[in-house]
């Protein structure tokens, strides 16, 4: 076990490095100017010196000198805002982003497990086609919609949540649940056909003719089984929706770090984009790391195939 | 398995709230309003952007600050008016001994020359160093040495590394008396690199000759940044900033200007505590960087930054910034050593950032805001005709110092593959010609623009009549572009419209309306905003979007955009007469004349050679609730809290 | 025998019952299968709405209207006058894709169609919605479409590569979708539309048209083809391991002969399925790009662009709410259809098959 923890350890920290080195190769080579503010030009002495200041007038350097850094959790000031260093920004959006991508998995998980299993057991009835209708609708409405959509109804007209903004427990709700459309549809979907393969297995039949309960049938050992496909997808979405959202975000005011991602590159904020995408490979290979783990526990058979 | 589910759902809740409740509940402030972006910075020498100085402006003073109804200046840091020498060129500024620091200390004259010199520094200072250098006797020498200087100790600083230096900065190092020292006996190469520093083709021969050079640059750059570190505060010294002694100022100008005390009240002109110098960065031995630059640590204008004893920022203003949250809210308190601020009736204001206007103004609606100082939401135009019915009382319309133009690139001969008509002032002024400015502006944004007919707003800056312009003529236009040989809108290629998403709208009108007129086939290109800026900067585009806001109240703010070889100046624009007439108009000590000068002036650009088209200036709509007072819709969208009060 | 226990009898006849409500459920499985119907059928509709009036369509969608125009409710009469169009129609540059076609259609047709302009209202310029909406159907579904040959033509073949190639090749092949998987989705997209834009523009020959639409292509196709190279290994890994390949192998069949003559039919099932469900996916991500300003370029209409532009549309201080129910209803029927057909050909083909998670 701790073998196989060490391997996927190792591996992931290739795929960060090469993440790191694709991204690099991706901001030095855009066109625009980090240093420049508003409309106004800088003068080119004074916008080289700066380049030279901070190595960037050497991918080279500029590459090791960052990666150095960011090794010792160090990843230097942000050019966009000049006031401020990654770090801090980092420091100041990531439990934003932690905060809502967690609660926004919960409820994806707590909605969409049981919505995927009352499509699957009752097929072809009024509640499937209810949960798929719902759960396709959550897929084809772009988040934009869907979050202007909550904010106006609960916070404009029902005024049950604050406008925007954050800083108080009712602040949450909204964006949280904005995020976790697109997840619960999906978790739904991929519970609803896990499920139908599942009980359509031997055990699960077996289990029935034994005279088992159906309801504990369903709910405590085909569910088992079929909560695997969801788990793996849970790896790479809980990194997704912690990494925050650029959309819900933009609708909410929230001051998360998915707005990053898209200001950063806009700006060419090329240490603030590259400390944004460590700082998500990270999170993805520690959360495909956990669900390795936990996959293994669940189902001892998958531990020494994968 | 549901219960290990449980589990970590248990957990994961319970964690998320211990990390929501470190959130401490504040008491609500007397005033909060919006800015749809964060701050971009606080650093008064590098701030450009106006809610960057709606900040500044509140916990800062300067010598003189502005009337927010009539935005003359009034009364700052010193007394009011200072005393001027006969010939309007010595200013005799005296600070007020009652001025005080956010930490008790008494604002003194070397603030104001410290914080000057930071705004002309290179490494500190950014957009507004021409203030300095356009204005002040001596400033521009003391910049070009300075940038002179960098660009000898990038240059050197990269050969030390064994890098390869640019023509630019090869031409710097050649020039330089220490280098053509080093070199020694070696005449013929010194001369052979002179000459070849000369030539403007042979960037790259240049360049590479360094390369082969064996020289000992480490060396050569530690004695070339020795010699100029012992120079700089003689060089500095002959600018005409002096301070005699701690209350007085005396300023020299090189020319005579009527906006003097105006620019007085910009940031870049703001005074700066003697607390800074301990974030100071330095190479060993000397008070600036490898590079010849001027760095400070960039965190100093944090409220707290516990680092080398740094007390945290501290100001001169009415307000003092009492926190900063990244990208959410800054907020600012009461200086209590400010000399009014018993009597100020605000007392906790809020800045709250909210990227999304739309969500801002339904927030204002909600009452969670006061006051929102812009309001750029799709429907500004229904935010327009509230306010023309008179429905909205607490929604203002602001005409301000503002121009929406488009540029012609007036330079290059082809852009991508094709052939630039716009060299040809015919094509330019038939294109001008065509646009139906009225229908753009009432029917296509709708939303209170006035329309432009010349570069610099009317009857918003004091004593100035700007030009007529161009009346809309289609005939004339088709005259104009047959002429010019594309008749009827044959042999134009396609024309390319460069602008950000922003004015796509506006752009596809304009489009329809040159395809309609003027039979050309016009592509349109939204790019993204850094993009676009590094385009229009390098001329890579036909028609590029512009807007110019005013820094001061003078028509020069913007004319002196289109002089040859200004870095603002994105058509490339040239023509003598033009920089003749403004040069000269900064001569005339008559006001009148004066005017009368610029006037001519810009006749010539938006009359004749039109390398830009305007075609609006902005009317900004602002939000003010009804319950908070004193605060004045102005041109410069210049709000100071001081003279505001909140009723309950 | 306690009374509170239920009789065995009774409790194994409920669980059968229960099983076969779930294994069966014939009703069930010919509903889905009429929903694909019906989406198949909604979507032709569509597209054949789309294509008939795409000679109108072309040259009407970015006319202007007039004053009274502009942001115009929906109405059965037409709010701007047949000779606006019509004039617009004989202009011979209007656009540079009116030049190809044919002379205009007979007038007392183009009369007939004139008269559904204002049935979706008119949007900010006072141009007819609903000539905006065709047009905009048919490049977001091509949009998908590219999306999905790519993702299938990359996917397929790096997939395939990989798992007959084995062992390291293997490894790496697939080392190299993780880390494109690794890398932030937004983040990318942005990236490359932005690194790739000046290079293409010089590469169309300043056509900035094509090479913009080329950047979105490349954009969203580029990661699309993951999942559908994950799939596409996974399978031929266990084809591979199947009798039949095996006994080509030992009659001396070569692998590229395997790959063609045993795998790739075995492929198209679930290579088909996935790719359905790309179109929907890509439609969804080119509207988060135009969301954020960088999508297709303007004029050119996009369901994506519509839905975005229209988002502010309705607030608290005016309601234009045709400008985001229509843009917004037309791709969730489309998303909707799409994704009806791909669950569809997904049960009758291979109901394990996974898909890469949502965009964001």
């Amino acid at each position: 076990m701790i073998a196989r923890i060490i391997r996927r350890l190792l591996a992931g920290v290739v795929t960060i490095a090469c993440i790191y080195t694709v991204t690099f190769v991706m901001v030095v080579s855009l066109p625009g100017n980090p240093f420049e503010q508003g409309g106004r030009h800088l003068s080119v002495e004074v916008e080289q010196a700066l380049r030279a200041r901070y190595h960037m007038d050497n991918n080279w350097l500029y590459f090791w000198e960052f990666l150095q850094g960011a090794l010792r959790l160090d990843f230097g000031p942000a050019f966009t805002y000049n006031d401020w260093t990654c770090n801090q920004i980092l420091a100041s959006a990531l439990p934003v982003s932690l905060l809502l991508g967690l609660l926004a998995m919960l409820i994806a998980v707590m909605v969409g497990v049981p919505l995927g299993v009352l499509g699957a057991v009752k097929r072809g009835g009024w509640l499937d086609a209810a949960t798929s209708g719902f759960v396709l609708l959550g897929v084809s409405l772009p988040t934009f919609v869907t979050g202007s959509a909550l904010l106006t109804v609960f916070a404009v007209y029902l005024k049950i949540f604050p406008i925007g903004g954050w800083g108080t427990l009712a602040h949450l709700p909204l964006p949280a649940i904005a995020l976790s459309i697109p997840f619960i549809a999906y978790i739904a979907r991929l519970t609803r056909v896990g499920m139908l393969d599942v009980l359509g297995s031997d055990f699960v039949r077996t289990a029935l003719a034994k005279g088992v309960h159906p309801r504990t049938v369903v709910w405590k050992h085909a569910l088992k089984v079929a909560f695997l496909p969801v788990l793996s997808f849970l790896g790479p979405a809980t990194a997704q929706a912690m990494t925050g959202s650029f959309v819900v975000e933009k609708v909410f005011g929230v001051p998360g770090l998915g707005q990053h991602f898209v200001n950063a590159a806009l700006n060419r904020d090329s240490g603030l984009v590259m400390s944004t995408v460590l700082v998500f490979s990270t999170l993805l290979v520690a959360f495909n790391l956990v669900v390795d783990l936990l996959y293994a526990w669940i189902d001892p058979r998958v531990s020494e195939s994968v | 398995m549901m219960r290990l589910v449980w589990l970590v759902c248990a957990t994961v809740l319970v964690g998320t709230l211990s990390v929501y409740s470190i959130q401490s509940h504040e008491p609500k402030a007397d005033l909060t309003y919006v800015n749809p972006s964060g701050i971009h910075t606080l650093d008064p020498a590098r701030m450009s952007w106006l809610q960057d100085f709606r900040i500044a402006l509140n916990i800062w003073e300067g010598l003189t600050s502005l009337d927010p109804e009539t935005l003359q200046p009034m009364e700052g840091a010193a007394r009011f008016p200072p005393a001027v020498s006969e010939n309007g060129l010595t200013f005799t500024f005296t600070i007020r001994p009652d001025a005080r620091w956010s930490n008790g200390d008494r604002v003194m004259a070397k603030d104001f020359i410290r914080g000057w010199r930071r705004g002309m520094e290179p490494g500190c200072a950014t957009d507004y160093t021409f203030l300095f250098t356009d204005h002040i006797a001596g400033a521009k020498e003391y910049v070009t040495w300075r940038r002179e200087a960098v660009v000898v100790l990038t240059a050197l600083s990269r050969l030390k590394e064994g890098w390869e230096i640019t023509a630019r900065q090869a031409r710097g190092l050649v020039l330089h008396e220490a280098f053509q020292r080093a070199l020694g006996s070696n005449t013929d190469l010194a001369h052979d690199l002179e000459h070849d520093a000369g030539g403007q083709d042979n960037e790259g021969v240049l360049a590479a000759k360094f390369g082969r050079l064996n020289l000992d640059w480490s060396a050569l750059h530690e004695e070339i940044l020795d010699e100029h570190a012992t120079r700089m505060e003689e060089r500095f010294a002959r600018i005409g900033i002096d301070a005699p002694d701690d209350d007085t100022l005396i300023v020299r100008l090189n020319h005579h200007c009527t906006y003097f005390l105006d620019l007085m009240a910009l940031p870049v002109f703001y005074p700066c505590h003697r607390s800074i110098e301990l974030l100071r960065e330095r190479e060993p031995g000397a008070p600036i960087t490898a590079q010849g630059l001027v760095v400070y640590d960039p965190q100093w204008t944090k409220p707290k930054y516990p680092r080398n004893g740094y007390p945290g920022l501290i100001t001169n203003g009415a307000y003092r910034m009492s926190d900063w949250i990244f990208k959410r809210r800054v907020r600012l308190t009461v200086n209590p050593f400010f000399r009014e601020a018993h009597a100020l009736s605000c007392r906790v204001i809020d800045m709250l950032v909210f990227e999304n206007s739309n969500v801002a103004l339904m927030a204002y609606e909600a009452g969670d805001v006061d006051f929102l100082p812009s309001m750029a939401v799709s429907y500004d135009h229904e935010i327009a005709r509230l306010v023309r019915t008179g429905r909205r009382d607490d929604f203002h319309l602001c005409p301000v110092l503002a121009t929406h133009f488009w540029n012609f690139n007036c330079v290059s001969a082809t852009v991508g593959r094709h052939r630039n008509p716009f060299v040809d002032a015919r094509v330019r002024k038939a294109f001008s010609l065509v646009v139906d400015k009225e229908r753009i502006v009432h029917n296509v944004l709708n939303r209170g623009d006035r329309v432009a007919h010349s570069f610099v707003p009317p009857d918003t800056l004091p004593g100035y009549t700007p030009p007529e312009g161009l009346a809309r003529d289609v005939e004339r236009a088709r005259r104009l572009l047959e002429e010019a040989g594309f008749g009827g809108g044959e042999g134009l290629g396609p024309i390319e419209m460069l602008y950000t998403a922003n004015d796509e709208r506006l752009a596809q009108a304009m489009a329809k309306m040159w395809e309609r007129e003027l039979g050309v086939h016009i592509e349109l290109r939204a790019k993204e905003s850094k993009t676009f800026a590094d385009d229009k900067a390098n001329q890579r585009y036909m028609i590029a979007r512009g807007n110019w806001y005013a820094d001061y109240n003078d028509p020069t703010t913007f004319l002196n955009c289109l002089t040859t070889g200004n870095g603002n100046n994105d058509s490339g624009y040239s023509n003598d007469r033009y920089d003749q007439l403004i040069a000269e108009a900064d001569t005339l000590r008559d006001p009148i004349q004066r005017a009368a000068m610029l006037r001519q002036a810009e006749a010539i650009i938006v009359e004749e050679d039109c390398p830009i088209l305007p075609i609006f200036h902005y009317t900004e709509p602002i939000a003010i609730k009804a319950y908070v007072k004193g605060l004045v819709p102005n041109a410069r969208l210049w709000f100071p809290f001081r003279y505001v009060s909140v009723e309950p | 025998m306690n009374h509170k226990t239920e009789p065995v009898q009774n409790r194994r006849r409920r669980a059968v019952a229960y099983a076969g409500n779930v294994r069966q459920g014939t009703w069930g499985w010919a509903r889905g299968h009429h929903l694909a119907i019906a989406g198949a059928i909604s979507l032709i509709l569509m597209v054949t709405a789309s294509v008939v009036t795409l000679p109108w369509s072309v040259q009407w969608f970015n006319v202007q209207g007039l004053d009274s125009a502009v942001r115009h409710p929906p109405s059965m009469m037409p709010v701007v006058a047949f000779e606006h169009y019509s004039a617009a129609s004989a202009t011979p540059k209007t656009s540079d894709r009116s030049r190809g076609l044919k002379p205009a259609p007979r007038e007392e047709l183009t009369r007939f169609v004139h008269r559904a302009t204002s049935w979706c209202g008119h949007d900010d310029l006072g141009r007819s919605l609903l000539f905006r909406l065709l047009p905009a159907f048919l490049v977001s579904l091509a949009i998908g479409a590219v999306a999905a040959l790519m993702a299938v033509g990359i996917g397929v073949a790096w997939g395939a590569a990989a798992a007959l190639a084995g062992g390291r090749v293997d490894l790496v092949m697939m080392r190299i979708v993780d880390v494109l998987y690794g890398l932030p989705y937004v983040l990318m997209v942005i990236l490359l539309k932005m690194a790739l834009t000046p290079w293409l523009t010089s590469l169309f020959g300043g056509h900035s048209l094509y090479a913009d639409l080329a950047v979105l292509l490349i954009a969203i196709g580029g990661v699309s083809w993951l999942t559908m190279a994950r799939v596409v290994r996974g399978q031929v890994l266990s084809l591979r391991a199947e009798p039949f390949v095996e006994a080509a192998r030992a009659a001396g069949a070569g692998p590229f002969h395997i790959f063609r003559r045993h795998l790739l039919p075995n492929l198209i099932g679930p290579v088909t399925t996935y790719a359905t469900l790309v179109v929907p996916q890509a439609m969804l991500q080119e509207s988060f790009l135009s969301f954020l300003g960088i999508g297709v370029q303007a004029p050119t209409p996009s369901l994506g662009r519509l839905a975005a532009d229209g988002v502010e549309a309705v607030n608290t201080f005016v309601g234009y709410w045709w400008l985001i129910v229509f843009p917004c209803g037309i791709l969730v029927v489309t998303l909707l259809a799409l994704n009806f057909i791909g669950d569809s050909l997904r049960d009758a083909f291979d109901p394990k098959s996974r898909v890469h998670g949502p965009a964001l």
